[in-house]
């Protein structure tokens, strides 16, 4: 019986997810509160007016639209939930942060399904964690490119760095480049030469693991590339498009600032991509983060109002939220047709922000604190007066990384024949984590490996150090220079370090 | 050391005055302490005096008293009732009642999870029919902390109001055995507005302070032993609980926990220029003001009004505002660099925000101009208060100016300012307004910053503490105990230096 009135139960469901949301289970009208960024409050008005007359569902929302940016509204939301809006948009870098605080209310199996399948991928990840949707996305084009001023910087010059400071400090003129209070933008010179910080979830928004190169011999170009531009009397760490009104010629932002410098410098605004930098003979161009917007749902106790509210949401990033938002403020929509529409594809700033793309690095998600501990390598830098120096802005932020993950030994390798002998393993199978790895050790004719630090060969700990489980490991005497740990014999491993002892049991 | 008699402490030469000073301050220092120590187990001793006493007290009254008194004991205001105090005996009762009921309804609530601050999180389940996603929330430990602070507040004063009646029973008792009649509640009533009329005017303000001062801070302290931050809520996200000591224990610990600078040392570097900027913004502020005040009062001076209407004027304009242009007037491309740039003075900005001395100075300067003001206000009239015959006096003497400043004007104003130097102080080293609007703490200390936000060379600790609640963690325990060290300091400092002030040890000086 009991089984029966299961199966029984499941059908209804079934049949109920069929009709989703009849018009009079949601039919009402509803107080609630927006929070937009302060540009679209007029227009995002006039959206929730047009959904009142267009939904089929019998909604009727009664919202307050206030102006809160994007950046006030992750702090405001984490700060106290219950009086954060109803809905609210946020940049991407915010999205763990308000997963943890948990501020976001995930959205239902066939929204989500809904918003993947006409999203932009890389915008659909930037809204996910494991494998749910926790925000709609709103604009793609969160990433920042080059504005100059035609009259101080010649077309020839945009290409290359050095050449722009030259110009800017010929005509006592800025470059504004946000070196020295924004990770978001400083990460640009780390991307040039090919470092990475990429962070990975577990499916409760945690950070489990990160790989991190910035403290590398790539890492050291990258800063002194940077060196070149902080270290310039006419450098500002800025990024708002208001400087040109006192004084710069060039400023790094985004598709946000077109409309204000465009005001500024009318016909001698010109757009590129990002320039490259010189070192040892070598260019790099730029890198950069492409981010986008989200738009997130305040978690709701009644169904009937998330519901309500989800359904609101999905208007409002919908395809013709989109391009009304598009054609009134030139913001970058999300969904794929509209990307590849004429009108979207002929948009100066959106052009500069395509040719800036191959430079570019999806931002995925961030620790909430890698924004504070690496937003001080620009002054580090500045203050750096030699090599030294820069290798110890480097070493200064890979301190601060392993503080917040421990990293001093949970991000140790064990390297050797299961792995390939592969020293930078990216499925970080074979890393420490809490200073633990299990490990399947394969028959093979050297079952042993060594304990390196990523991307490096020399020898952390090995042989001399295994204090328990000895007799599971061969001793090599004089064949075991680098001290590596020979197992006698193939299984399942279990090795702890414990300080600068080694544990091994077997399973 | 060698203890001078007064004569022959007259007898020193200047110098050797001042080493006496400071050689016998130094020395007193470990009898203070053990001063300190002897006044806190007398204090002990006298609590735990007292406490005796009551219980003895309570007991006898219970042995000693008739069946009313004894059943007054379980039923609070039942001997008044019964010897015809109606009103007191209702309101005991109606104390009582009130007592109870919350502590069923509520008070055991908060009081039983209070230990625990709460034990189900947040759940979430899936509403199918919807296709949304519905968040239960459960345990609120926020609220729980709250309400269990005032639960036991609560409980403080039932106890009080139960020994109270306990009390009332006993007098009773004895001024019927002396033959005398009870107050009535008619008589209760006048008294309130007569001989008790202090009771009346006090008890708005005594519970207004409870209740808003009192119990916030008692909440903010007990967060400094929580673990509650962004991630921990308690009712969003997850639930907050007791640590301990842990959090002191980050904070002072030298060693830091892994790479970068432990909190300790960020936390003494960012109080010794807080201290720095407090002495800097205080006295600058103070001795220029006065200069100030001194120079338009002078004889001979023309048109005094207009002097002290100009500079009054920045006081109108709000400081939120006018800090704020400030800033950006002294910013690399802002308009001061600008104008000596197109001047041909200096050939790059001067980097008045990103060189950590420059902006130091920078700041305890721009305060200068925004405090001269409200100091030749406050001495101006103070300066026209001082005896004109005493700089006759002195004149005729064939004292010079200084001289005239440093014997009269300055012990004068000493005295009178002392305590108004004093909060300016503490109020300096909580300066919030100025540091923030002005610099946000720029230029940021690399070596200093830690996962606990980015701290600069012109944080104060006030300053620090508004970016570990508002950074990427939101940790508020570490906020907490930044507060509770900042509290400590200060009221070090207020301590000593109120003892040391002119105008408190020499009381008749200037009478």
């Amino acid at each position: 019986m009991k089984k029966f009135l299961a199966y029984l139960l499941a059908a209804i469901m079934v049949l109920s997810m069929v009709g989703v949301a009849s018009a009079s289970e949601l039919a009402g009208t509803y107080d609630i509160t927006v929070w937009v960024a302060a540009e679209i409050v007029d227009l995002t008005k006039t959206q929730i007016e047009d959904f009142n007359k267009t939904n089929e569902l019998g909604i009727t929302i009664n919202a307050t639209v206030e102006a809160v940016s994007e950046a006030e509204a992750a702090t405001n939301m984490v700060t106290d939930v219950e009086a954060g809006g109803d809905l609210f948009c946020f940049a991407q870098d915010q999205f763990a942060r308000l997963v943890q605080a948990g501020a976001l209310a995930k959205l239902g199996v066939k929204a989500g399904e809904n918003v993947a399948a006409v999203n932009d991928p890389s915008v659909v990840a930037a809204g996910t964690v494991g494998d749910t949707l926790y925000a709609y996305p709103l604009t793609a084009d969160n990433g920042y490119f080059m504005y100059y001023d035609k009259s101080v910087i010649p077309e020839e010059h945009i290409d290359s760095m050095e050449a722009i400071i030259a110009d800017c400090e010929a005509a006592q003129k800025y470059f504004a480049f946000e070196q020295q209070t924004s990770a978001w933008y400083l990460a640009s010179f780390f991307f040039a030469t090919g470092c990475e910080s990429t962070w990975e979830t577990d499916a409760e928004g945690q950070f489990i693991s990160v790989k991190d190169t910035f403290n590398s011999p790539e890492g050291l170009i990258a800063v002194k590339g940077m060196e070149k531009l902080v270290k310039s009397p006419f450098h500002l760490s800025s990024a708002s498009g208001a400087e040109f009104s006192s004084n710069a010629a060039v400023v790094v932002t985004g598709m946000w600032d077109f409309e204000n410098v465009k005001a500024i410098l009318g016909d001698n605004m010109g757009v590129a991509d990002l320039p490259s930098f010189e070192v040892d003979g070598q260019s790099y161009h730029l890198g950069s983060f492409s981010g986008c917007k989200l738009m997130g749902v305040k978690p709701q106790v009644d169904p009937v109002k998330a519901a309500v509210m989800h359904q609101l949401a999905q208007y409002l990033t919908g395809e013709k939220a989109q391009m009304e938002r598009f054609e009134a403020r030139s913001w970058g929509p999300t969904i794929t047709t509209l990307q590849q529409s004429e009108a979207v594809q002929a948009n100066p700033g959106l052009a500069a922000l395509l040719a800036q793309s191959p430079y570019s690095v999806p931002q995925g998600q961030v620790h909430g604190s890698w924004w504070d501990i690496a937003k001080v390598i620009g002054d580090d830098v500045k203050a750096a007066t030699d090599e030294a120096g820069l290798q110890k802005a480097l070493d200064n932020y890979y301190d601060k990384i392993s503080n917040l993950f421990k990293l001093d030994t949970s991000a140790l390798l064990f390297v050797g024949a299961w792995n390939g002998w592969n020293n930078a393993d990216d499925t970080d199978t074979y890393y420490f984590k809490n200073n633990t790895l299990t490990l399947d050790v394969p028959e093979s004719d050297y079952m042993g490996g060594r304990i390196v630090n990523p991307g490096d060969w020399g020898t952390d700990k090995g042989f001399a150090q295994v204090t328990v489980g000895k007799e599971l490991i061969k001793d090599l005497g004089a064949d075991n220079p680098d001290n590596n740990i020979v197992f006698a014999e193939p299984g399942n491993y279990t090795i702890t370090l414990n300080g600068a002892d080694i544990n091994i049991i077997k399973n | 050391m060698k203890q001078y008699t007064d004569l022959e402490y007259l007898k020193l030469s200047k110098g050797q005055k001042l080493l006496y000073r400071i050689t016998s301050f130094f020395c007193s220092i470990p009898k203070k302490i053990g001063g300190l120590f002897v006044a806190l187990w007398n204090l002990i001793k006298t609590a735990g005096q007292v406490i005796g006493k009551e219980a003895a007290d309570i007991w006898s009254t219970f042995v000693n008293g008739d069946w009313k008194t004894k059943l007054s004991y379980l039923v609070m205001g039942f001997g008044n009732l019964a010897r015809g105090q109606i009103l007191r005996g209702l309101l005991f009762l109606l104390f009582e009642a009130v007592f109870i009921a919350y502590m069923v309804l509520a008070g055991g609530y908060w009081l039983s999870m209070l230990p625990s601050l709460g034990k189900v999180g947040p759940t979430e389940e899936y509403n199918i029919i919807f296709d949304t996603y519905v968040t239960t929330y459960n345990d609120n430990s926020f609220k729980i902390l709250l309400y269990g602070v005032l639960t036991i507040f609560f409980i403080i004063a039932f106890i009080y109001t139960w020994r109270v009646n306990v009390k009332q029973n006993q007098m009773a008792e004895k001024i019927l055995a002396s033959g005398k009649k009870l107050k009535s509640g008619k008589d209760d009533l006048r008294s309130l507005v007569d001989d008790q009329f202090h009771k009346t005017l006090l008890s708005l303000p005594l519970t207004g302070i409870l209740i808003f001062t009192v119990l916030p801070i008692v909440f903010m302290v007990l967060v400094a032993f929580t673990n509650y931050d962004g991630t921990h809520d308690g009712y969003y996200n997850n639930l907050f609980t007791w640590v301990g000591l842990d959090n002191f224990n980050t904070m002072l610990n030298w060693q830091s926990a892994g790479g970068g600078q432990s909190y300790a040392a960020t936390f003494g570097e960012v109080l010794s220029w807080t201290l720095m900027w407090a002495f800097f913004a205080t006295f600058t502020n103070y001795f220029l003001g006065m200069f100030v005040a001194m120079a338009i009062n002078k004889k001979g001076i023309k048109l005094k009004k207009v002097w002290r209407t100009v500079l009054v004027l920045t006081i109108a304009i709000p400081q939120f505002i006018s800090l704020l242009y400030v800033s950006k007037m002294f910013a690399k491309n802002g308009i001061i660099n600008g104008f000596l740039m197109s001047m041909g003075w200096i050939q790059q900005a001067l980097p008045f925000w990103e060189d950590p001395t420059w902006a130091r100075v920078t700041v305890i300067l721009i305060n200068i101009w925004i405090g001269i003001p409200y100091l030749m206000l406050i001495t101006t009239g103070i300066l026209m208060n001082i005896p004109q015959d005493l700089y006759e006096s002195a004149r005729i003497d064939g004292a010079n100016a200084w001289q005239q400043y440093t014997k009269i004007t300055l012990p004068y104003m000493l005295f009178v300012t002392g305590p108004y130097l004093l909060t300016s102080f503490t109020g300096n080293m909580n300066n919030f307004n100025v540091i923030y609007l002005l610099t946000g703490g720029a230029p940021t200390n690399p070596a200093a910053s830690s996962a606990a936000g980015t701290v600069g060379y012109t944080d104060l600790l006030i300053t620090w503490l508004f970016k570990i609640t508002t950074g990427a963690e939101s940790q508020y325990y570490l906020a907490s105990v930044v507060g509770i060290l900042v509290f400590v300091v200060v009221a070090l400092i207020s301590l000593v230096v109120y003892n040391v002030l002119p105008s408190i040890k020499n009381e008749e000086d200037f009478q």
